[in-house]
């Protein structure tokens, strides 16, 4: 066998890493089924579509019959599928809300820099079939407890690309400066800005409203700067829309307004938004809502469960899950695991080989010839009378 | 949050870190953040490539890196040119336009060459093939890392992008500027989970830099 180098951008997952990022995984999927949201698995396999926001980032694959076949890059489209196949009546409109959580490898057909991944494992959840202030919050909400689950200090950043398209419209950008237009709003960059709007020959008053645009981020406070600042009524709308979804929480200490988010604007149609912890550079998590891009009512969030490990201090697995026991004898391991203990199968025979082999797999305690020893002086000697009790058959451990 | 993880190195909480291009660019925007308020000491004699400047951490590195830092959240902000930030494709919030190290990036020949161009050697190969896209050409690129003009003169390449500051290197070598690409200025660029979690240090920053002479 060729000793070939791992595709760029993949990586083995080690027992260690394995876990912990297992331990997540089940901690969020534990959140969101609490909340409500069912488990949902869609292929990973896909039809190539040209029209898909991520083709160009997306993994090819030639399919037997001279289709083309294309490896996911996220969830949403096969959800949307899903929901089309299984809820035709939500598809077509009716208000019903459905609500799903996935998890699964996704894949990124990009250029490995960064420090970022081709391969990589994404969850998230998705609220379908109501579009109003209270699906919003619940979004929201759940993207803040979604950081706190996993014991980070959560902050979310709340914006309203509607916002941005309002003034556009308004102000009368033509189409064709829009999405640069956007790009220097969504960089802050308001010298970027004024250079791209210049050819546009704009009335002063709309080139400054649009220039205040990329400042408008900060508490709630900025609610009320962008009323004053940017005051066309369809805009004025948009932050009547983003304030109701903040009217919905009772704390809002942890979420944060950015008006100048403006990132996909033809796709997202009401909030989006972030979440961070403090003194970690990236976003852990992201979504919003893009009713009419692919199902009629439709908003959602994902993140990705490797980001958030790097965001996590690094804690070991708890010590349950380690393996207790190193077992030559076969009856007794299975009276053990049946009572959840983990008991890893010895190899060698003879004693002497078994007490190496379980320093060796640094595993505390022996079961061989129907007796149960610590391989250590100094082992927990109460563990080892609970697997004593255990084993003679007097309850569990 | 405790215990070490990729990314920590220079992280002490509640310190802002700053990631600085070398040379002249540097002093000139240590001015420029002393100007707006920042208390920062001059690093001594040492070359400590990290220093505690006082109301900052200050790292100092190649230009061409101060995205990367600043992107995955190592420094909470930098200085850097435009045509990086451009050739890095980077996505970091931009705040200030410093006006500092003002220069044009352009597409370079020998002066009178009209023939059609069939290499450009270039340290911008990802701007450079975005521009030959654009122009319909089909040129290819080649990249270099030093005196980029040297390809032009010693055959190399048939033409060069590369920044021109006032020209003087052009004239000195018989080069001429055939197109300008893209205008560059020093930009005042923040990591965007800092700008939301530390804007009660970075918004007054901010604010001040921009009533720097020579800043929007």
């Amino acid at each position: 066998m060729s000793q070939a180098a791992l595709p760029d951008g993949t990586r083995f997952v080690l027992p260690d890493t394995a876990a912990r990022r297992d331990e997540l995984r089940d901690l969020l999927r534990d959140l969101y089924h609490a909340w409500g949201f069912d488990q949902v698995e869609v292929p990973s396999l896909e039809r190539y579509d040209p029209g898909h926001p991520r083709a160009a980032q997306s993994f090819k694959l030639a399919d037997r019959d001279s289709g083309v076949l294309a490896l996911r890059t996220d969830f949403t489209p096969a959800l949307a599928q899903l929901v089309r196949a299984a809820h035709p009546a939500v598809a077509g409109g009716a208000r019903r809300p459905v609500r799903y959580q996935y998890a699964g490898t996704v894949w990124h057909a990009i250029d490995p820099e960064l420090a970022r991944t081709r391969e990589f494992t994404q969850v998230g959840i998705e609220l379908i079939g109501v579009s109003n202030a209270r699906a919003d919050a619940e979004l929201i909400h759940l993207a803040r407890e979604s950081v706190r689950v996993v014991g980070l200090e959560p902050r979310v950043e709340v914006g309203n690309p509607g916002f941005v398209r309002a003034a556009f419209d308004a102000a009368g950008v033509p189409g064709p400066l829009r999405d640069l237009a956007a790009d220097a709003i969504d960089r802050k960059d308001r010298s970027d800005l004024s250079g791209v709007l210049a050819p546009a020959g704009l009335a002063t008053a709309s080139v400054d409203a649009l220039l205040a645009i990329p400042d408008l981020y900060g508490g709630t406070e900025v609610l009320a700067h962008a009323r004053a600042a940017v005051p066309w009524p369809a805009a004025l709308y948009e932050i009547d829309r983003l304030e109701g979804v903040l009217r919905e929480f009772e704390d809002d200490s942890e979420l944060m307004l950015d008006l100048s988010m403006a990132r996909r604007l033809s796709y997202y149609t009401g909030v989006t938004f972030r979440a961070y912890t403090p003194d970690f550079g990236q976003p852990l998590l992201g979504g919003g809502r893009y009713d009419g891009a692919l199902l009629p009512a439709a908003a959602g969030f994902s993140l990705g469960l490797e980001r958030l490990m790097r965001a996590v201090a690094r804690r070991r697995s708890v010590s349950e899950t380690e393996p207790l026991v190193l077992a030559f004898d076969d009856a007794g391991a299975r009276r053990l695991r049946a009572a959840g203990v983990r008991v890893v199968r010895a190899l060698d025979a003879e004693i002497e080989a078994v007490r190496r082999e379980a320093r060796d797999l640094g595993i505390p305690f022996v079961l061989a010839d129907g007796a149960l020893e610590a391989i250590d002086p100094g082992a927990d000697v109460e563990r080892l009378a609970e697997l004593r009790t255990v084993l003679s058959g007097g309850g569990g451990a | 949050m405790s215990g070490a993880r990729v990314g920590d190195g220079v992280r002490v909480a509640g310190t802002l870190v700053l990631a600085l291009p070398k040379g002249r660019v540097m002093e000139e925007s240590l001015s420029a953040l002393r100007s707006a308020g920042l208390r920062l000491e001059p690093r001594g004699a040492g070359r400590a490539l990290r220093y505690d400047a006082g109301d900052a951490v200050v790292i100092e590195m190649r230009n061409a890196d101060v995205p990367t830092y600043v992107e995955l959240g190592v420094a909470d902000a930098g200085v850097v040119g435009k045509d990086v930030l451009l050739e890095a494709g980077s996505r970091l919030a931009e705040p200030v336009d410093l006006g500092l190290a003002a220069c044009r990036l352009s597409l370079i020949r020998p002066r009178g060459a009209s023939t059609m161009i069939e290499r450009v050697a270039t340290k911008y190969p990802r701007l450079t093939a975005a521009y030959l896209g654009r122009i319909g050409s089909g040129a290819e690129v080649v990249k270099l890392t030093g005196n980029v003009e040297l390809a032009c003169l010693t055959g190399l390449a048939d033409a060069v992008v590369d920044v021109v500051q006032t020209g003087g290197t052009l004239r000195d070598n018989d080069l001429e500027e055939v197109d300008v690409i893209a205008h560059s200025t020093a930009r005042f660029v923040v990591n965007r989970a800092s700008l939301k979690l530390r804007s009660d240090r970075l918004r007054p920053l901010i604010e001040a830099l921009r009533r720097h002479p020579g800043a929007r």
